[in-house]
């Protein structure tokens, strides 16, 4: 499961980053590492691209980029 | 080499930071009057070099840079930016990095810091945006950072400007002593990132202080909450700002969120014309009034008419616009501060991903609207090159205000005392470009291979900064810096093409002497060896030669040479068109004279009328489409690297511009509307 799956609203865990995905390095270097936990906040017209809230921080990013940021569903609470 | 000659280098300080750190309104507060923009040298970034404000008494240059989040370069252009951070060709190393980095969201920001400080820079590290971290009642202990880092931090808000004085102080420090930095160049790999990144999330769990627990504790068992609250799932610190998310929720929604966008977008064109068009009268009726004062002064010499048409009305070109681009980036400063414009670029990427383009694509597009030149340097936020380069590509056909003049009288013409029809109309031609625009970037984009042959990758990631009130003052500096950088690019370009035009439309001035025999009047007199000068003229015969090609067009050569002008800057099609038409009055109401004229004109050696309702909407389309703005093709040409762009535009523009004006002209003749 990637970021891109997710509904909005829903947190998630990265897992892993794909680092053979060509955009993978802006992704790190946005944040998006191992361990962070995230939130779609909200989709654009077309469901594409997304918001995340992450690190305090969000974070506008395209479907196709954000496939490469690997996550787990976090426990809702 | 004589001594006097050599002078003393001065210090280099040099600001970086990601975007919305802050950084270019700490330039702004700590910046002096002059700036200077330079290029880094090898690409096509510009970035802005000034001395300090004097009042500081820091002897040193100030570099801004453009806004990266890290010191891994994601395109050839970051690449130059980043190598020029190391050592600049000109300035030479740095000998201080202020870096900037929101408190509020540390673990991000503290990325850059932290690999700049790793090259072995002599670093400030500067916490902005302290009071949104407050509001999530936290603090930073900058003491303990500044141990964790090895470097100095010091917490200022450039948007309050209070406590500047502790940073120069500090500022001043760093520069007193060694400030011989050894820096080397550090390679850094993804596995590194995420190794930083650790690293800084472990610092950032020993410096931030929860406001709302330390204050009754005991220090120690504060520290140790401290850690516990930060780790925690769903701790304050990793949420964003509230109201940001609760506004987002509207201006981000699904649909809404594409209404509210097209809304804004309106507004904001409407508010530009609006508020641009008595001004730009203004500026149109000084220039003219101080040209009709210098013939009346001067009489009427070669010298009196090079100073009141070439000079002034130079100038008065150049000026014109000032009110719109004025406006125009006020209210993109506004946007862009108050943190909407970047939710503008996330809601219209699918949209324009589809064509190609990129949600960058976006604040370029807009620029394009007051003028080409503008936008197309801003297309260099876009990081992959053939989104960029579409993007370069499609700008000269959003309808620049140099068209409005233009738009103005053939409207004015068509619809006479119309004045809602004649908006109505003018919308629906700025629409119509938009649509166009697109168009050709889907054409382009589906035979990509052909037109720009580069493959990379294309994303769109990018920060959403928190909702803000606009800075005014920061607003409006950096809008007199762009319209400074407009006069100076655009200006001596537009004045050259004015004389060059008033040259072949003054010479070799050949007026029968006979003229002044047969009339009285002294005014009619000169209008009638003006009007005799210009149909004698090299511009008449360049014209006469032409003429065939605007025949089709159902006009004649006095408006082939009028177009011909319009390469200076596209509204002298007006004056020119005026001077054609022998219009001299010096009266105010100079296009109101001017369209009775146009009513009366026949094609010279027929009695068919010159300005028909077909062949004005003919203008108008050729007006929309053409590429007759020497400006655009030099700056194209300068940041695309070569002339293939700018000629391909050329050709396909004004190609498609003169086949569909005819189609325009003949097809309205056709269904019996001429």
């Amino acid at each position: 499961m990637t970021v891109a799956d997710l509904n909005s609203g829903q947190r998630a865990i990265i897992k892993d980053i794909d680092f053979s995905h060509p955009s993978s390095n802006r992704v790190v270097e946005y944040g998006f590492t191992p361990g962070q936990e995230l939130q779609v906040l909200n989709k654009s017209i077309f469901n594409d691209p997304l918001s995340v809230s992450l690190r305090g921080a969000l974070i506008a990013i395209r479907k196709n980029d954000a496939r490469c940021i690997e996550v787990i569903l976090a426990n809702e609470h | 080499m004589s001594i006097d000659t050599v002078k003393e280098k001065k210090l280099l300080i040099t600001l970086v930071g990601p975007p919305n750190s802050g950084k270019t309104t700490l330039f702004n507060l700590l910046s002096g009057k002059k700036h200077k923009t330079v290029n880094y040298p090898g690409a096509t970034i510009e970035y802005s070099i000034s001395s300090f404000l004097e009042q500081y008494g820091i002897n040193a240059n100030l570099m801004d840079s453009p806004g990266i989040i890290s010191l891994i370069p994601a395109s050839p252009d970051e690449k130059v930016t980043i190598d020029n951070l190391y050592i600049h060709p000109e300035f030479g190393k740095p000998d201080l990095i202020i870096v900037t980095a929101d408190a509020s969201q540390l673990s991000r920001h503290l990325l850059l810091a932290r690999q700049i400080i790793d090259s072995g820079f002599k670093t400030i590290v500067v916490l902005t945006m302290n009071d949104l971290l407050a509001e999530k009642s936290f603090s930073i202990d900058d003491k303990e950072l500044s141990v964790l880092l090895n470097c100095e931090i010091i917490k200022f808000d450039p948007r309050k400007s209070d406590g500047i004085n502790t940073l120069i102080d500090i500022i001043k420090s760093n520069l007193n002593g060694d400030t011989k930095t050894i820096n080397k160049r550090v390679r850094i790999t993804d596995d590194d990132i995420l190794c930083i990144y650790r690293e800084i999330e472990v610092i950032e769990k020993h410096v931030l202080i929860d406001l709302n627990k330390d204050n009754h504790e005991d220090p120690r068992v504060a520290k140790a909450n401290r850690e516990l609250v930060i780790a925690g799932a769903g701790s304050m610190i990793k949420l964003p700002d509230k109201l940001t998310v609760n506004i987002d929720k509207i201006l981000l929604h699904k649909y809404w969120g594409l209404f509210i966008f097209i809304f804004v977008m309106s507004l904001m064109f409407t508010s530009i014309f609006w508020l641009a068009s008595p001004v730009m009268g203004l500026v149109d009726d000084s220039i003219q009034a101080l040209g009709n004062l210098v013939t009346d002064t001067f009489g009427n010499y070669w010298y009196s008419d090079l100073i009141s048409k070439g000079i002034i009305g130079g100038f008065g070109v150049v000026l014109v616009f000032l009110p719109q681009i004025l406006i125009l980036f006020f209210v993109l400063g506004i946007l862009e501060d108050s943190g909407y414009l970047a939710r503008g670029a996330m809601i219209i990427d699918r949209p324009l991903s589809m064509l190609g383009l990129n949600g960058r694509s976006f604040v370029p597009m807009l620029s394009g609207f007051a003028c080409a030149i503008p936008a197309i340097m801003a297309a260099r936020t876009i990081q992959n090159k053939r989104e960029r380069y579409l993007t370069i590509f499609i700008i000269p056909l959003m309808s620049c205000s140099a068209r409005i003049p233009v738009y103005g009288l053939l409207l004015a013409f068509l619809f006479p005392g119309k004045y809602f029809l004649s908006g109505l109309i003018l919308s629906l031609i700025y629409v119509t470009g938009v649509i166009i625009s697109l168009i050709v970037a889907g054409i382009i984009n589906r035979y990509k291979k052909t037109f720009l042959k580069f493959e990379d990758n294309s994303s769109f990631i990018m920060e959403l900064p928190v909702y803000r009130v606009p800075k005014i003052t920061n607003v409006i500096k950096n809008t007199y810096s762009n319209a400074v950088q407009y006069l100076q690019k655009a200006g001596p370009t537009i004045i050259t093409f004015s004389l060059i035009i008033w040259l072949l439309t003054y010479f070799p001035n050949n007026a029968p002497d006979t003229i002044s025999k047969e009339n009285g009047n002294t005014a009619s007199i000169s209008k009638l060896i003006e009007s005799e000068r210009i149909s004698n003229s090299y511009a008449a015969q360049i014209g006469k030669t032409i003429e065939p090609v605007m025949r089709p067009l159902g006009l004649d050569w006095r408006v082939g040479v009028s177009l011909i002008a319009t390469f200076a800057a596209r509204e002298v099609f007006v004056s020119s068109l005026a001077l054609m038409f022998k219009v001299t009055e010096t009266d105010d109401n100079m296009s109101a004279t001017l369209i009775k004229e146009m009513k009366n004109a026949k094609i010279s050696g027929t009695n068919e009328y010159l300005f028909t309702t077909a062949t004005s909407a003919g203008l108008i389309v050729f007006f929309m489409l053409a590429l007759q703005c020497i400006s655009t093709i030099a700056i194209t040409k300068k940041e695309t690297g070569g002339w293939r762009i700018p000629i391909l535009q050329l050709i396909i523009y004004t190609g498609s511009a003169y086949l569909l004006a005819f189609v325009t002209v003949n097809g309205l003749r056709f269904i019996g509307i001429n």
